[in-house]
């Protein structure tokens, strides 16, 4: 078999168009997510009620369906579900069906990275001693003071190679979001190897951009681990 | 100064604490002695709401308050008048030395900067870590952490401080560094509550010794009472026990 290096080159930089859709998708699904999963992590660590079974509930659902599933069914649901809401409901006529398909990625990916960052937040806040805490509140320091200063900047530091491997997880994850027809890396060169039958190179590039683009996300945790990790060498600098 | 009177404390079913007492006079070094599981850290912990109490009251100067229902901005009052040292030292491990004094100061007091950064020097100065202001804790000995840890409660000039076991976790070789700087502050007059298996610190530093055995205060005295002539069997063998040559007079 010979591969078509032409094909493959023009692949590659057609594919590299769908890399800040990629980022994009990411970066706004980290940011619509790590809020929320942190607050939720704190209510479950917190407080013993309704909030933390509730919280507990909704990882275990997202955990225990394929991701693949929850595309399907959000991106069946939700245009319709949101076009009768805003026409019947609310009486706008705005058409939703023309909406960026990217929003629905974002949502998906959001509800999907929520269970699974709460998990991860709730165990680095715990590697923080709870006597740290005690110790906090004993110098006079509030919940609020003790956490910001004390457990969430440690908590941080200890999540930081599970964040990276989620971030990582995400990526890889938003090459699903060609089953929502949004036009990113996957679903370009897709197109591309459809055209002229060239599968198995458009399959290579896609795997060549998903490790450089990885590579480049570990390298980012790794110098900022570095840079946030100081107090934890026994040798003083 | 301190009044605490009827501390109850269960944990599931477990009463750990029934009904205890103390009183502390301002300038009182109170040693609480007790077996394991005696109750005597559960009590400590109960004066400074890090337990919340089943039942009891607390009088701290003008500071009243039931242990179950005290309000958050009463705890605050009362911690922040009181500091704590613990067993384990629980430094803040992503600050320095320094940070970990000036904590206390800049956040919960809003000392400025500058001037909290002069008040926990001079607090490192005096347990002697003169060299360790930009350590951090893992950079540190058991012995110079817990050192911090006494820094860390001396800068905010507290009406007490309560150790708790405070030499408990360290290696033989190094508790006698933190023993002496705790000697030093009974000398200055600090008035503390200190728990402790550390007898030879009882007898020489205590004004008040508690013995306390199954969550009650079995006994209380002078170090000369309970260590020459206990009243209660309970307390003479717990001396026994703990003191090879510990010697009565019936």
């Amino acid at each position: 078999m010979k591969l078509n290096t032409e094909f493959m080159r023009e692949t590659f930089i057609a594919s590299l168009g769908g890399v800040p859709k990629t980022f994009l998708i990411t970066i706004l699904t980290l940011l619509v997510s790590i809020p929320i999963a942190f607050s939720m992590a704190l209510s479950k660590l917190e407080n013993k009620n309704v909030s933390s079974k509730i919280v507990t509930g909704y990882v275990s659902l997202i955990r225990g369906t394929p991701i693949v599933l929850q595309i399907l069914f959000i991106y069946s649901l939700l245009p319709s579900t949101l076009n009768y809401l805003i026409k019947d409901v609310f009486g706008l006529s705005y058409n939703i069906f023309k909406m960026n398909k990217i929003v629905y990625a974002i949502i998906v990916f959001s509800l999907n990275n929520i269970a699974v960052l709460t998990e991860l937040f709730r165990s680095a806040l715990g590697t923080v001693g709870h006597g740290q805490m005690e110790a906090a509140m004993t110098v006079g320091l509030s919940k609020r003071q003790a956490y910001a200063r004390i457990i969430i900047p440690q908590a941080l530091v200890a999540a930081l190679p599970n964040l990276c491997n989620t971030v990582i997880g995400l990526i890889k994850n938003t090459s699903l979001a060609f089953l929502m027809a949004v036009q990113e890396i996957t679903a370009i060169s897709k197109m591309k190897a459809a055209s002229g039958y060239y599968y198995i190179e458009a399959y290579l590039m896609i795997a060549l951009i998903y490790i450089i683009v990885c590579t480049v996300v570990q390298l980012l945790f790794a110098v900022i681990e570095h840079q946030l990790s100081g107090y934890k060498k026994r040798l003083a600098v | 100064m301190l009044k605490v009177k009827n501390v109850s404390k269960a944990f599931k079913d477990n009463q750990v604490l029934k009904k205890v007492d103390l009183e502390v006079e301002k300038g009182d070094v109170v040693v609480i002695l007790g077996p394991s599981g005696s109750g005597k850290t559960t009590f400590l912990r109960c004066i400074d709401f890090l337990e919340k109490a089943d039942g009891g009251e607390i009088e701290f100067d003008d500071i009243k308050t039931d242990l179950n229902h005290a309000s958050a901005k009463t705890i605050e009052k009362i911690r922040k008048k009181s500091a704590f040292v613990f067993q384990n030292y629980n430094l803040f491990a992503n600050k320095t030395a320094l940070q970990n004094v000036t904590e206390g100061l800049t956040v919960a007091r809003k000392v400025p900067k500058a001037e909290a950064i002069e008040i926990a020097k001079k607090a490192l100065d005096k347990v002697g870590l003169s060299d360790k202001y930009d350590s951090y804790p893992v950079q540190l000995s058991g012995g110079q952490q817990q050192r911090v840890g006494i820094a860390r409660a001396i800068a905010v000039n507290p009406d007490i401080i309560l150790f708790d076991e405070p030499t408990s976790a360290l290696d033989p070789e190094l508790v006698g560094e933190v023993l002496k700087i705790m000697r030093e502050l009974a000398k200055e007059g600090i008035t503390m509550i200190v728990v402790t298996h550390e007898m030879k610190f009882a007898q020489d530093v205590a004004t008040k010794v508690v013995f306390m055995d199954g969550g009650v205060v079995v006994e209380e005295g002078s170090p000369k009472e309970i260590f020459t002539k206990p009243k209660e069997e309970r307390t003479r063998e717990f001396l026994m026990r703990i003191l090879p040559d510990f010697d009565y007079t019936i």
